[in-house]
Formats: C-alpha cells, sequence, structure tokens
C-alpha cells in the first residue's frame, strides 16, 4: 500500500494515488490533491464540483455521471474539462477523495 | 479447471530458446534494464507453470512473481513478437499463463472489479440505464445545435437498422463529446444506426484477466444484442481491445461465427469516405497532428493503411512518430494496465518512451481511435508537460465534415 504524507499526517492511497478510506477526506485533503494536478487555487467552480461528486458518492457509492455533474453545477462540459486537467474521473474524484472508478480511466 | 490438449501452447512454449532477441522490442526492459523483464524471461514462467499447473500445486512464490510479470510487466502489445526471429507468440502466452492466475483468483483486485462490474451490470462502469439514457438525449441536443437541426437523432433501442454501433463506458460516464462526434458523422452520411440502451459497451476484459468463461459472456452480450436489434453490421467503437475482443478472439470464445458484419468506426469512416458518403475540408483541421497506433488495431487488427487513410483525408499535416505502424510502442496502458491502480507508478515510467515520441513530433494534437489509449495518453501528457490535446479519429473527422 502507497502512503501520502501532507503537513505530518500520513494518507494510505492506492498506486494511482486515489484515497483507500473516502472516509478520512477532507477539504484540506482536497487543496494538497489539486496542488498535486497543477491547480493552485481551488475556486468556487471547483468546489461546487468537488461537493456534487462527494454527496453522490456518499449516497450511491459511486462518481456521478458528468451529465450529472453539469446539470447539478449549472457548468458546462467545456469549462469542467477546463477547471479538471486530468478529467472528471482521474482528477475531480480524486481531489474529492473517491476511489478510483473502474474501466478505461 | 481442467486443460484440454493446446497445440499451439505447447509449440510456441517449447520454441522459445530464450535467445533475449526480444529484450529491447519491450517497454518494460527498455524503461528498467532489468532482466526480468524480458519477454523471453516472462515465456519462461509460463513454461514453468504450465509444467506444474493443473495436476501440481504452483507456490505462492511463484504465483506472486507471474502476477507482477505477466499482468503488471507486459501489456499484450505484441512487439516482442514482430522481433522474435521465429515469430514466437508472446501475448498468446502471457494470456495464457494470465488464465492459470484467473482460475487460482488472483487476478489484480481492480481489474477484475471492472470485469465484475460488466457482468452484473451489462457495461463495465455500473452505469444505470435510466443515466445512459439521459446522457444520450443530452448528446442529441448537442448534436441538433451542432448541425442546427432539431430532427438530428441519436437513436436509441431501435430494431432492424444497418448498425448497431457501441462505446466504451468512459464515453457516456465522463467524455460524451466523442458520441456527439460519432452522431454527427451517421448524421453527415444519412446511415440508419442505433445505439442500444443495454449492451453498448464495446470493451471485454476478461481478455485480459484471463478468465474465459467471463470473456465468452460479455462477447455474447453484443452477439445476442445485435441479433435481437436485428442489425446488418456490428460497428466497433475506437478500442483497442475491445475490437479485437468482438472480432478476432469473440467467435473463438462463443464457438461460432458471426452471421453479421462486425467492423470498427476506423472501417466505417474509410468506407463513407471512399464511397462519398461524407466529404470532408481537411483545412478545417489546421493544426500540427501526430498519430498513436493502438497495438491491438494496428500491429493485431491490421488496421494500419486504413486509419492513415481515414487520418490523412481529415487533416493537412501528419508527423509520424518514430517508430510507427505494426512497430509503434504502446502507449503503456494496454492489457488492461489502465484499469489496474497496482502498476501506475510502473505505467508511468514505461509511458515515458512514448511521450518522447510525441514530444520529438512537435505535434500540438495527438490523434489515437482508442479510448483506453486517450486515457494513457491525458496522463503522459499532464506528467511529462508535452503541452498537447488527444483525439479520437471520430472527433478530427466530425470536424472536418462538410454538411451539405
Amino acid at each position: 500500500m502507497e502512503t501520502l504524507h501532507i503537513n505530518a499526517k500520513t494518507f494510505e492511497v492506492d498506486g494511482d494515488g486515489f484515497l483507500t478510506d473516502p472516509a478520512i477526506w477532507n477539504d484540506e485533503l482536497a487543496q494538497q490533491f489539486a496542488l498535486a494536478d497543477g491547480i493552485e487555487t481551488l475556486t468556487d467552480n471547483h468546489w461546487a464540483v468537488i461537493r456534487m461528486i462527494r454527496s453522490h458518492f456518499e449516497e450511491h457509492g459511486n462518481a456521478p455521471m458528468v451529465r450529472t455533474l453539469c446539470k447539478e453545477t449549472g457548468l458546462k462540459l467545456k469549462e469542467i474539462y477546463e477547471l479538471f486537467p486530468l478529467g472528471p474521473a482521474r482528477g475531480a474524484c480524486r481531489i474529492a477523495g473517491l476511489p478510483k472508478p473502474d474501466g478505461c480511466v | 479447471m481442467t486443460t484440454p490438449p493446446d497445440s499451439k501452447l505447447q509449440t510456441h512454449l517449447n520454441s522459445c530458446v530464450r535467445c533475449g532477441l526480444c529484450a529491447d522490442s519491450c517497454m518494460y526492459y527498455k524503461a528498467y534494464k532489468e532482466a526480468k523483464y524480458i519477454p523471453a524471461a516472462k515465456v519462461k514462467i509460463v513454461t514453468a507453470a504450465y509444467r506444474r499447473f493443473p495436476k501440481k500445486k504452483i507456490s505462492e512464490k511463484m504465483l506472486r512473481e507471474m502476477v507482477d510479470l505477466l499482468f503488471g510487466s507486459c501489456t499484450m502489445c505484441g512487439r516482442c513478437v514482430k522481433h522474435c526471429s521465429i515469430g514466437v507468440d508472446i501475448p498468446y502466452l502471457v494470456r495464457k499463463g494470465r488464465e492459470i492466475v484467473a482460475a487460482m483468483d488472483k487476478v489484480p483486485s481492480s481489474l477484475q472489479a471492472t470485469v465484475d462490474a460488466a457482468l452484473r451490470s451489462g457495461n463495465n462502469m455500473a452505469i444505470p440505464a435510466d443515466e445512459f439514457r439521459d446522457t444520450i438525449q443530452w448528446m442529441e441536443e448537442e448534436l441538433q445545435d451542432e448541425v442546427n437541426d432539431p430532427a438530428a437523432c441519436i437513436p436509441l433501442d431501435q430494431p432492424q437498422k444497418n448498425i448497431h454501433y457501441t462505446l466504451n463506458p468512459r464515453e457516456p460516464k465522463f467524455f460524451p463529446l466523442s458520441i456527439t462526434a460519432m452522431a454527427k458523422i451517421f448524421y453527415a452520411a444519412r446511415e440508419r444506426w442505433t445505439l442500444s440502451s443495454k449492451f453498448y459497451d464495446v470493451t471485454n476484459y476478461g481478455l485480459f484477466s484471463g478468465d474465459n468463461s467471463a470473456a465468452r459472456q460479455i462477447a455474447g452480450n453484443l452477439y445476442d444484442e445485435t441479433h435481437r436489434l436485428q442489425a446488418d453490421r456490428l460497428v466497433l467503437g475506437e478500442c483497442g481491445h475491445g475490437t479485437r475482443a468482438s472480432r478476432w478472439e469473440g467467435p473463438n470464445w462463443l464457438q461460432t461465427a458471426c452471421d453479421f458484419e462486425v467492423l470498427s468506426a476506423v472501417e466505417l469512416m474509410g468506407e463513407y469516405i471512399r464511397q462519398g458518403r461524407i466529404r470532408l475540408d481537411k483545412t478545417l483541421n489546421q493544426k500540427i497532428y501526430t498519430l498513436h497506433d493502438p497495438c491491438n488495431l494496428v500491429r493485431n487488427g491490421g488496421l494500419c493503411n486504413e486509419l492513415r487513410f481515414v487520418v490523412q483525408n481529415a487533416v493537412v499535416h501528419l508527423v509520424e512518430m518514430t517508430p510507427h505502424g505494426v512497430d509503434n510502442f504502446c502507449c503503456g496502458g494496454g492489457g488492461g494496465n489502465l484499469a489496474m491502480s497496482e502498476y501506475n507508478e510502473r505505467r508511468l515510467k514505461t509511458g515515458a518512451i512514448k511521450a518522447e515520441q510525441i514530444r520529438q513530433t512537435g505535434a500540438k494534437v495527438v490523434i489515437t481511435p482508442c479510448h483506453n489509449c486517450v486515457d494513457q495518453l491525458i496522463q503522459l501528457n499532464h506528467t511529462y508537460k508535452l503541452g498537447v490535446e488527444i483525439k479520437t479519429v471520430a472527433e478530427i473527422v466530425a470536424d472536418a465534415l462538410i454538411l451539405t
């Protein structure tokens, strides 16, 4: 198991850097993940996406469709891709502390 | 598990004399320079395993090595076969080795989860049918805006059409614009086509997990659905392994030939261009482009020339990688590796070869007809700061369409 060290705390992550235990996620961790992806500051739009992914995960146990993300946040598809350069899965879902989605992502 | 006599397995296992000529063909050996990554060393462990399996026990230690070498250190890209002086089918042997691992329930968990989702739900991301329909309707609206025609549509579950078209689930789930791109091409060609709302998944991770019974069931989903829809042609969306699984391996797993035509979206686009069913203005794509050859479509799929025919008709400036075509390097995400978190670090290190190939072309856009390659290339772009865009062939062709 890989580990991630942030501010003297240790977090378990899978080989792709996704949290092994999504329950330990918090805002600070989101900021650190974002920084590692080259996102200097998380804007309100970033947070809107992250919060929506989180609440969907807590309710359904998986990542939302990008369709749901656009509908719920009012953001356009293009804006989501610009906000998260690694895309909704490897980018946004990782920052939101989800486990890695299955499949070709 | 009973193992029927397999003459190909025995011939190829016994033919490898460990000469090592294959070493430099392998991206894992090139990246790490460790002897254990030489393809012949992978053949060696499969040989040792089949001396024991299924009669004698395989030790835990050996099983761990098999998982690491056959899953975590091989994308089954087949480049070694082209560099083997006697043509030993090494990816076939690696697949046979994976069958033993699968029979002992030791397939890496993230790869197994992808297979399980497909078996359980009909698609490898377990997308619920209502959410799929909602996304398709959304993309239909995008299409209508794009072509300025409220009658343009993305048909779902319509019987007796010419084409049953298939998708990689990552399209509806996260990257749906490639669906609109292909729909725009169908619109321009005035094609009679449909998607299925239940069995649209072109992938088959049973090919990579080594579980033949899972592979058979997943291949059967598309075969049966094409019959249910009474379609004349099954068109495989841009997916390397999925095309291989449905077109070349599927009939073997199902023990039956397909009584409908099976072809890839790349071939279909080539056909439309040749027959004048679509017209392209390549000056609409003015950037510098390069092409990444998915192993299962080009080296192992025969589409080398057809892929270039389509791309050359859609862009002005194409710069080829060195090497390219049947000798091209894998993106690093093949063989199920993109799905396996366990080997992320290794996958990005071997991917440095592809990243450097791309950088050398000076291209601003990388085109590739495989969604799995697309995702690995997105990661390579980010990791190695290549500053490129990644596009599918349908996206490039859709951008060059002349709509009349």
